[in-house]
């Protein structure tokens, strides 16, 4: 586990998204790149159930579940702004026995899969977003393993993104700002991956056309 | 460098459904030594182990009749341990045929903001106390003899007072739904350890 950037890679012009995907895949691999299997990362969104709400008066808070394969047996519950919990896989089970209080928004479900890539020092996941059956945008992760406080590395990922995605380099995530000088963990990424669903879910579907 | 197992679907555990099984009952504190020493020698072959655990209960209410009941427990003698999230649910008798008490039951091991994330979730606390005591073993049986400590001051764990002048004697099986059969060798269990303590299935209705 190192330190981690997640960040939208927008669909180049002209391209679909797995043109688009397989044209940074393919800059990888002429970099020396090795493929090492696939990942995936999903995101369930959950409501409060009306019935808690007048009880409690509170306005509806949205909760996410996620799954990271890179951590296969562990469940990530978060809040925007708010903590994030790292559970065992039975935190699934227990969203079902809460399903009077906490109900999944209907065809929430959105998730990134694709390669993953090691690159030296470098881990890098290029991943197609989707929600339901439409592409809704491209995911790139970038971790530098060596590492674990954010701001002791931040300038080499920042020198490898910016070889790696030119013009679309991002600027240094949110979670960094708010943990100086702390040591970098699994959930981090999760909240980046959560801000990058969010951000994604609320642009324009792209045109059916572009989707093949 | 050799590629870690990467699976493509994040495994989406436990949809199985466990059980717990439960025994209970008590002794009065002159007579823990002799019990567990006769535990020592009933169960499986390893290093007496204690426990010092903190415990809270969280209740989410609704417009539902019955809040949602959750407990958070944390180890306090063990540093760097997860936290430990449970759900139960409703304790059912069932007949004579089943020696122990069943309901439904989920474990799950978090990070320790449990407390922080249960509040976010609308959940506050209810009650917390503290358990001590000893664990054993016996193949997939646990049977737990502690004390339950009362809280004098909420949140502070150094202030405790004994709750009562015994313990807790409990016997529990986690096994998948439908497997009454563990019942019986919770039961055959039990006999030996008569008359030191006798274990019952106890409904908890009869205590309200």
């Amino acid at each position: 586990m190192g330190v981690t950037c997640v960040s939208q890679m927008p669909v180049a012009e002209g391209k679909s998204v797995q043109q688009t995907v397989e044209l940074l895949t393919r800059k990888l691999e002429m970099l020396g790149a090795e493929k090492q299997g696939t990942f995936c990362v999903d995101c369930e969104t959950y409501h409060t159930a009306a019935s808690t709400l007048g009880s409690q008066g509170q306005p509806g808070k949205l909760m996410y579940v996620m799954h990271n394969s890179e951590y296969p047996l562990s469940c990530f519950a978060l809040f925007e702004n708010g903590p994030c919990l790292i559970a065992d896989t039975n935190f699934d089970v227990l969203m079902v026995k809460l399903k009077g209080f906490f109900q999944s928004a209907k065809a929430s479900k959105i998730e990134t899969r694709g390669t993953r890539y090691q690159y030296c020092d470098f881990l890098v996941k290029v991943g197609t977003v989707t929600m339901g059956p439409s592409a809704r945008g491209i995911s790139v992760e970038v971790e530098y393993g060596p590492c674990v406080v954010a701001s002791d590395c931040w300038s080499l990922l920042l020198e490898f993104l910016q070889n790696f995605l030119g013009t679309h380099t991002p600027g240094a995530p949110t979670v960094f700002g708010n943990r100086h000088d702390a040591v970098y963990g699994p959930a981090d990424t999760m909240v980046q991956y959560m801000e990058l669903f969010n951000k994604i879910r609320k642009q324009q579907q792209v045109p059916v056309a572009g989707i093949r | 460098m050799e590629a870690p197992p990467v699976t493509m679907m994040p495994v989406t555990g436990g949809t199985i459904n466990m059980m717990e099984y439960l025994l209970q009952g008590s002794v009065l504190d002159h007579s823990l030594e002799s019990l567990i020493h006769r535990l020592r020698g009933l169960c499986d072959n390893m290093e007496p182990e204690t426990f010092l655990d903190h415990e809270m209960v969280f209740l989410l209410k609704g417009q539902q009749a019955s809040p949602f009941v959750l407990r958070a427990r944390r180890s306090m003698d063990r540093t760097g341990a997860p936290w430990h999230l449970r759900y139960l649910g409703q304790p059912e008798m069932g007949d004579k045929n089943r020696h122990a008490l069943v309901r439904n039951c989920v474990d799950i091991a978090t990070s320790e903001n449990l407390t922080d994330f249960l509040m976010e979730m609308g959940f506050r606390m209810d009650h917390e106390f503290v358990a001590k005591g000893h664990l054993f073993r016996k193949g997939i049986m646990k049977i737990m003899v502690y004390k339950i400590f009362r809280i004098l001051v909420p949140g502070n764990t150094d202030s405790t007072e004994a709750l009562s002048l015994s313990y807790l004697v409990e016997l529990s099986v986690v096994a998948p739904a439908g497997q009454d059969m563990v019942s019986d060798d919770m039961r055959n269990f039990a006999e030996q350890l008569k008359p030191l303590v006798h274990l019952e299935k106890i409904d908890p209705k009869r205590l309200m």
